[in-house]
């Protein structure tokens, strides 16, 4: 009987999944990032999402729908890449005693994958979970509502940084992994995609600090106006009342 | 007593031993390699340059077949070698080549068209022919009037050991590794095996074996300086010395390779030259063409070996704490060609010297490289003394390369007499001849023998140090059985070397592990090795000609009416401090190709009184069969087909020469 | 040009003292712990840990245990850690190193004894498992000329099969470290040369039968630390990437 076809459709899923995932990641920053052009932006994107702009009122619902999808996603990508955690204390161990001898990049580099997807299982759980539940919040208001007064940005704060290394570093990885764009000189090709790599985790993550900066000011200054929503000057009807 | 029986017993796992398990293998013989270290380790890994086969393929190496090798061969020799066995070898080593394509050595290939390359430091363009496009390409190797030298880049030996090593896998032979054979097992002339140390346990075991095959490889490290691994050590020949039955031959014809790197004795391949490498003196001028003005530095290695030292004996060497050296200059090829071609040279530089070739000339001296001399065998590869004993490769003396092989002769050796003796083993072990009824109480005996004699060094505390005597050996031999002799030196070498054993007599080990003990290790090794070098030192001291790599400077002359005859030593007695030495004449008028001049320095030789006979013999044949094929007139001058396997018997196929049944 | 190189041999003079410790351990010696001991010498010119480890057997420990055989970087022996990195120690010069130098066993193997390990039977064990050798019907006959090759494909093989089985690049793993049943990349390098190899008759299937699981090439994390010390240089990286490719579209 051949060999099970299975670990070769895991691992191609297991890439297909995360590179999913660090790509919806660079859309999602820029989404979130709209905040420093201005709430009406924020509030644009948000109700874009809502469908607002194409039926004319926002249904919530769609979010709900796009979060679980990304949540089953996320899940998967987790379930799939948790085959390689260390299985037991020996081996993670043993890993540790590797990388601390070898002082080697890339096998450092995965270490923060481990560290940084273990941290996400629950820290992206919970914003994905709030996400899916409460689409409606999502507005200029809402979310730094959300991250100053309901204590998020804590949260937040450790979520950007381990999605951000995780996510460039798996890029990077799966580019490596499967030979993409090797060109003539591999080697030389790696160190410019790392080098790539360091730039877009500190790109991503300006973008999130500020982001979060400036919902963090919006949410203080609205602290005393908890709960309300923000309605763009320009739109003349008030929306349906929420809640 | 751990016993083990197998039918063929090999011991080392070289190119040598390993293509003589595979061979009596399948012939389905049980078969068990022993090696100090897995056998991919080997030292034949260390081939770089190439392996000799008249394949023809290559523009450079057209018109090439055996007959040219084989005259090639015997040159180098100095007309000390078995010229049938020569025949033997040049017509199975395109065979072997070929095998080992089968077996995946990725040889390189000829590629049709134009290229350029350096000879003799012009660059020439040569021109493929499209009908070669893809087959074995072959490179140039000093000594040779063909481009013969087969080759993977410069990593041969490497490729082929591992393809044979792979081989040996997948045939489901045991290589058996971390094992050393300590003695033979030996009566009345019938050798039946051997005692075998585990280097990681101490412990012993005795292989039974119908056959037991020495495939050790060579003796360099006996010297200073060497090219050779470390494992090197000649223990193979030191056990079969040991047996005081079986002989030793030509044990003083030692190579010195022209171009090791100083001060690491690491090789820079014979390639370096072979594509137009230059040698150097201290004013940066190219001496070789003033010693040699026809083959340069391409003359073969000893020749080469000999006018680089005499070249620093005028003072024109470069001075370093490590003592003169001259310059070999690779960077007239160009960095494509070193980066490409010469690979390994270029990681040595760096590695080593700290250099890049293709800008640097690099550091260079004449290092002890190859041994000649080892178990003295039949055609067959059976000691010619002790039945049941088979030798092959560097350890053994087929005799295939008299006083001086030619470069990329001997890796072709190594798998050509793995081939031909695996047959002759398999003949062997297949006849009632090999039946053997031997008393385990024999088995026994030899095992105590060997356990006692361990015990012993363990427990008397001598006063002498293994490391001291070990490094005086080295010195004597470098210094005074180099490459320059003299008699009053070799005097001096052999009294010495004497006392050396005596005093080996005498060891005190700090350690008394009986187990992994590299210490103990040195100190059993040590008196084979001194008898083996007092082999060397003895038979240098009574050879009073030159001959091939055996230059004395007291008598330069080629001696061939007192000398053409093979150096043989044994070790008749255990106390004994000197071998015995005997010699077995060489049959001038059997021979195809009479002695004459070598082609290289001075034609300086006294003749043998049949010589003269054997040339009109032979002038007169070659007359009568005028216009007969060159198979005909060879098989009238010196038959030896009749000598090989059957297998092998058939004629090679080349381009210019069809097989007449394809 | 002759400057450089004279200058290598005659301008090394300043003698450092080195101190090289040592993680020494016997298996084979019930009472024996694994311990690091320090040893001290002065550096000479051009010394590699080759010699200086001789050196230090020669004169301060007649036990100590380690592996060399061509003393070249040729034959693969010597692999060890070198500051925690695996190295062959025999081309390794000290005037590389600092003066406080640590030499380690490679992980992995099985120890035989202080530096010196195993890897002969790993090699062994893998050749048998992954079949490294060409798998042909029938073989070719030796009298006639011989299969033709392209010259590239040719150069291409060798390229790949230069790996000397030192064992650096499974030491390097940290798959390997945490997963004994890991081929590594030296495994799965043979395959990809075999592969290349037109004589080797085995299609993609049958190459998937060996590597194609969890503990072949989809068992490797793109550590890379395999491609980052191979002393032969091998481009590890690349063929871990075909390899995996090649094997995720077998059907
Ligand atoms: C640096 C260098 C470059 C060379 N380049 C070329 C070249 O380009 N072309 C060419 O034709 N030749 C070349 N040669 C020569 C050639 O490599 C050797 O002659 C040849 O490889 C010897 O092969 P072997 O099988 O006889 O012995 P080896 O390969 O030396 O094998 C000896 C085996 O015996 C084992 N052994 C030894 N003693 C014992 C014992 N007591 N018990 C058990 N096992 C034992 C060892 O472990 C080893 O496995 C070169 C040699 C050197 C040193
Ligand atoms: C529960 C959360 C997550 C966990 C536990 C997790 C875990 C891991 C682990 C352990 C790896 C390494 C796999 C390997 O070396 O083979 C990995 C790879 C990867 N992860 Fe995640 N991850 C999580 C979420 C994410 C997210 C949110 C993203 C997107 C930004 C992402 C993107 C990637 C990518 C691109 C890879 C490389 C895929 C590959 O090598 O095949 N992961 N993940
Ligand atoms: C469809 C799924 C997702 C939606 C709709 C979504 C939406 C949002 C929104 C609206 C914000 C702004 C703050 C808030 O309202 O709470 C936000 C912030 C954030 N999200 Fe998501 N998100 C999704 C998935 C993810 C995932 C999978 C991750 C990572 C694992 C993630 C990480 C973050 C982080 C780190 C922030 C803070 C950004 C900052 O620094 O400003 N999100 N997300
Ligand atoms: S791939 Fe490189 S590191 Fe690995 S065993 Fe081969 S030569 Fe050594
Ligand atoms: S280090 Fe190991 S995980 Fe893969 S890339 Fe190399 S084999
Ligand atoms: S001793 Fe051969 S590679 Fe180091």
């Amino acid at each position: 009987m051949p060999a099970s076809r299975l670990p070769a459709r895991l691992d191609v899923l297991q890439s297909a999944s995360g590179v999913f995932l660090a790509l919806f990641m660079w859309l999602h920053m820029f989404f979130v990032s709209s905040i420093l052009l201005g709430k009406d932006a924020f509030w644009h994107v948000a109700r874009f999402f809502e469908g607002y702009h194409i039926f004319g009122k926002p249904y919530p619902i769609l979010v709900s729908g796009v979060a679980l999808f990304v949540f089953a996603m996320f899940i998967f990508h987790a379930a799939l890449a948790m085959r390689k955690f260390p299985a037991d204390y020996r081996e993670y161990s043993a890993f540790r005693k590797h990388a601390g001898e070898m002082k080697h990049g890339d096998t450092t580099l995965w270490f923060v994958q481990v560290y940084t997807g273990f941290a996400m299982f629950f820290l992206g759980s919970v914003h994905l979970y709030t996400m899916m539940t409460r689409p409606e919040t999502i507005g200029p208001y809402g979310s730094a509502d959300r991250i100053v007064t309901d204590w998020f940005w804590p949260l937040y704060l450790l979520l950007l940084f381990a999605v951000e290394l995780h996510g460039s570093i798996g890029l990077y990885r799966v580019a490596v992994k499967w030979g993409w764009l090797e060109g003539r000189n591999p080697a030389a090709t790696r160190r410019n995609m790392k080098r790539a790599k360091w730039l877009i985790t500190v790109f991503f993550l300006t973008l999130g600090l500020l982001s979060l900066a400036a919902y963090i000011k919006i949410g203080i200054d609205h602290r005393p106006n908890y709960g309300e929503h923000y309605v763009p000057p320009s739109i003349e009807e008030p929306l349906e009342p929420r809640q | 007593m751990k016993l083990v029986y197998t039918d063929v017993l090999v011991i080392g796992g070289g190119l040598a031993g390993l293509r003589a398990a595979i061979g009596v293998k399948r012939r389905g013989l049980d078969t068990v390699v022993l090696s100090l270290v897995p056998a991919k380790r080997s030292h034949s890994a260390a081939a770089q340059g190439g392996m000799q086969a008249s394949l023809a393929n290559s523009a450079m190496g057209r018109g090439d077949n055996e007959d040219v090798h084989f005259e090639d061969t015997v040159k180098g020799s100095d007309w000390g070698c078995d010229q049938q066995v020569a025949r033997m070898f040049v017509h199975t080593a395109p065979k072997a080549v070929r095998e080992l394509a089968g077996w995946g050595v990725p040889w390189n290939r000829v590629r049709s068209g134009e290229r350029e390359a350096v000879v003799n430091a012009e660059k020439i363009t040569i021109s493929e022919s499209p009908e070669a496009h893809g087959l074995i390409t072959a490179r140039d190797f000093g000594g040779t009037k063909k481009w013969r030298t087969c080759y993977t880049s410069d990593g041969t030996g490497h490729a082929m050991l591992f393809a044979l090593g792979d081989q040996s896998i997948a045939n489901g032979i045991p290589v058996m590794e971390r094992k050393e054979a300590l003695a033979l097992i030996h009566e009345g002339g019938r050798c039946y095996g051997a005692v075998v140390r585990d280097l990681v346990t101490g412990e012993l075991t005795s292989f039974v074996a119908r056959a037991t095959v020495i495939a050790t490889g060579g003796y360099g490290r006996i010297y200073k300086v060497s090219t050779n691994g470390i494992i090197c050590e000649g223990t193979g020949m030191g056990i079969a010395l040991e047996t005081g039955v079986a002989e030793l031959g030509n044990m003083e014809a030692v190579q010195f390779h022209p171009t090791a790197i100083v001060p690491a004795g690491i090789l820079t391949t014979e390639g370096c030259r072979g594509d137009g490498g230059l040698l150097r003196d201290v004013d940066g001028h190219r001496f070789m063409p003033d010693y040699e003005p026809e083959k340069k530095e391409l003359a073969s290695r000893d020749v080469v070996s000999r006018r680089m030292t005499e070249h620093m004996r005028k003072g024109k060497g470069v001075k370093s704490p490590y003592g003169d050296h001259l310059w070999l200059d690779i960077t007239v090829l160009g960095r494509a060609h070193v980066e490409k071609n010469l690979r390994e040279v270029k990681d040595i530089c760096h590695y080593f010297l700290g250099i890049d070739p293709a800008v640097d000339w690099i550091p260079v001296r004449p290092t002890q490289h190859y041994s000649m001399g080892g178990i003295r065998t039949r055609h067959t590869g059976e000691s010619t003394t002790l039945k049941g004993l088979f030798a092959c490769g560097e350890a053994a003396c087929w005799d295939l390369h008299g006083f001086n092989r030619l470069g990329g002769n001997s890796v072709a050796e190594t798998v050509v007499a793995g081939m031909i003796v695996s047959e002759f083993i398999a003949d062997f072990c297949q006849s009632d001849e090999s039946e053997i009824s031997i008393p385990t109480s024999l088995v026994r005996e030899f095992h105590a023998r060997e356990q006692g004699r361990l015990d012993e060094l363990l427990a008397t505390k001598g006063s002498e140090r293994t490391s001291d005597i070990r490094r005086r050996m080295e010195e004597i031999m470098i210094d005074k059985v180099g490459i320059f002799r003299t008699g009053v030196e070799l005097d001096e070498a052999v009294e010495e070397l004497q006392q050396l054993l005596h005093r080996s007599r005498n060891l005190g080990l700090q350690s008394s592990v009986h187990g992994a003990n590299p210490e103990l290790v040195a100190a059993y090794r040590l008196q084979k090795m001194l008898k083996v070098a007092l082999c060397v030192a003895l038979g240098a001291r009574e050879r009073t000609e030159s001959r091939g790599a055996h230059s004395r400077e007291d008598h330069p002359q080629r001696d061939d009416s007192n000398w053409l005859k093979r150096t043989l030593t044994t070790w008749k007695n255990e106390n004994d401090t000197l071998p015995t030495i005997d010699y077995e004449p060489i049959d001038v008028a059997g021979m195809e190709l009479p002695p004459g001049f070598r082609g290289y320095g001075q034609a300086n030789h006294r003749n043998h009184p049949d010589t003269e006979a054997r040339v009109s013999e032979v002038t007169a044949i070659r007359e009568q069969l005028e216009g007969a094929d060159r198979f005909e007139i060879q098989n009238r001058l010196m038959p030896y087909k009749h000598l090989l396997p059957e297998r092998y018997r058939e004629r090679n196929e080349r381009l210019e020469e069809p097989n007449p049944s394809s | 040009m002759q400057a450089n190189a004279r200058n290598l041999i005659m301008n090394e003079t300043t003698t450092r003292t080195l101190t090289i410790q040592i993680l020494r351990h016997n298996p084979q010696d019930p009472e024996s712990e694994p311990r690091f001991e320090s040893y001290q010498l002065d550096e000479a010119p051009g010394m590699t840990l080759f010699i200086a480890l001789n050196q230090i057997r020669d004169e301060q420990a007649p036990s100590l245990q380690f592996d060399f055989v061509c003393r070249a970087g040729i034959c693969g022996s010597c692999g060890m850690l070198i500051n925690g990195r695996p190295g062959l120690a025999c081309r390794t010069l000290t005037s590389k190193l600092g003066p406080e130098i640590t030499l380690a066993p490679l992980p992995v193997f099985k120890l035989i004894g202080d530096l010196s390990v195993d890897t002969g039977a790993w090699a062994r064990q893998m050749g048998e498992r992954l079949e490294t050798w060409v798998h042909q019907e029938s073989e070719p006959d030796i009298d006639r000329l011989e299969e033709r090759m392209d010259p590239d494909r040719a150069e291409e093989i060798y390229e790949l099969d230069r790996c000397i089985e030192c064992g650096c690049c499974i030491a390097a793993c940290g798959t390997a470290r945490m997963r004994k049943d890991f081929v590594g990349a030296a495994g799965i390098n043979k395959m990809a040369r075999f592969r290349l190899d037109p004589r080797d008759e085995r299609s993609d299937e049958d190459f998937y039968e060996l590597v194609g699981s969890d503990d072949g090439v989809f068992g490797c994390m793109t550590l890379l630390g395999c491609n980052d010390v191979c002393p032969k240089e091998l481009p590890l990286q690349t063929q871990l990437a075909f390899m995996r490719r090649k094997m995720a579209s077998v059907k």
